[in-house]
């Protein structure tokens, strides 16, 4: 199945963005977790605080579906 | 209490959104807010409190102004570099709004006094820029069930949300890496923007207009640019805020 990762905020020097400037298409299969994709993509999972699809906030244990946009935050604590 | 003939002049742009009226005008008036933070998101945030006539502002901040704060942190001047952020914030707001009460408070927020600093507030700001006084303030406003407007910056991006446990998640509940210790690069339109939407959220709270930011958390990608709004819930876990 394909997924699309979108980086948020730092995370765009880390994804090597293929379809537009920000997102990055990935084939997987086997029902991998966002934490083993991020492993896959090699992007350290210390940077992303979150991740949201769907319109809801999703943990790094969330099974992707097919065709899901997952855009990712790095934290963010500046004020 | 009343609003004096240079109120009704001063707020006549606002109180007639249908919904606001003087009867809104006047529960600002009778509010406190505690903004903590007078960096960059608490500049913007406090102004527009303070303009609008919100009737006692607390503004907290340990810091003295220093000149990378110059580029956002617009109630201070280069002359002011060195001073405590907090007296010079308070006595600025006062001279756009010189109606309102503005405290200062030159204390750094920790588990400590987060309690003592916060009482009496109708509302808390989240301005800060370090996630420890965050977690302290987090702490302390869910022991007296005193909502947090919360927001947080780095380079072009913004989150805002409004934190009102149980009805909502807490601070805790979604934020759960620590930003690397590094200060962010903050540019004052990032800064700007989401301390003024700080601002709007605690007006509307504060007078019970329209929808605010409860259980929903609004991201600001200015890179792209793009705004997502985005579902957040309670964590049954969260350290916390789970005995509620």
């Amino acid at each position: 199945m394909e997924i699309f990762l979108r980086s948020g905020g730092k995370l765009r020097e880390w994804l090597s963005p293929d379809v537009d400037n920000y997102t990055r298409r990935l084939e997987i299969d086997g029902g991998p977790t966002l934490r083993e994709i991020l492993a896959t993509v090699g992007i350290p999972d210390g940077l992303v605080a979150f991740a949201f699809a769907g319109g809801k906030i999703r943990r790094l244990d969330y099974v992707p579906s097919d065709g899901d946009v997952i855009t990712l935050q790095p934290p963010v604590s500046g004020g | 209490m009343e609003l004096t003939k240079n109120e009704l002049a001063v707020y006549a742009r606002q109180v007639g959104i249908p919904g606001w009226g003087a009867e809104g005008q006047l529960r600002l008036k009778s509010s406190t807010v505690f903004v903590a933070g007078a960096g960059g998101l608490g500049c913007p945030a406090a102004t527009y409190l303070a303009a609008a006539g919100v009737g006692r502002v607390v503004v907290c901040d340990a810091d003295r102004v220093d000149r990378p704060n110059l580029n956002r942190q617009y109630l201070y001047s280069p002359s002011d570099v060195g001073r405590d952020k907090a007296p010079i914030a308070r006595d600025r707001l006062l001279e756009i709004n010189p109606s309102i009460e503005v405290e200062a408070r030159v204390e750094e927020i920790t588990g400590e006094n987060a309690a003592g600093l916060i009482a009496g507030s109708d509302l808390i700001l989240d301005c800060l820029d370090n996630l420890a006084s965050r977690m302290a303030l987090n702490r302390a406003a869910i022991a007296v069930r005193t909502p947090i407007v919360y927001s947080a910056v780095s380079e072009l991006t913004g989150h805002l949300t409004v934190l009102s446990p149980p009805a909502t998640p807490c601070l805790e509940c979604f934020v759960t890496r620590t930003p690397p210790p590094a200060e962010p690069a903050i540019p004052g339109f990032t800064a700007g923007t989401m301390g003024t939407m700080q601002a709007m959220e605690a007006v509307k709270f504060l007078i019970g207009y329209g929808d605010c930011l409860t259980g929903r958390l609004l991201i600001l990608e200015g890179v792209e640019p793009r705004v997502d709004v985005i579902d957040i819930e309670r964590d049954p876990g969260c350290p916390a805020c789970r005995g509620l």
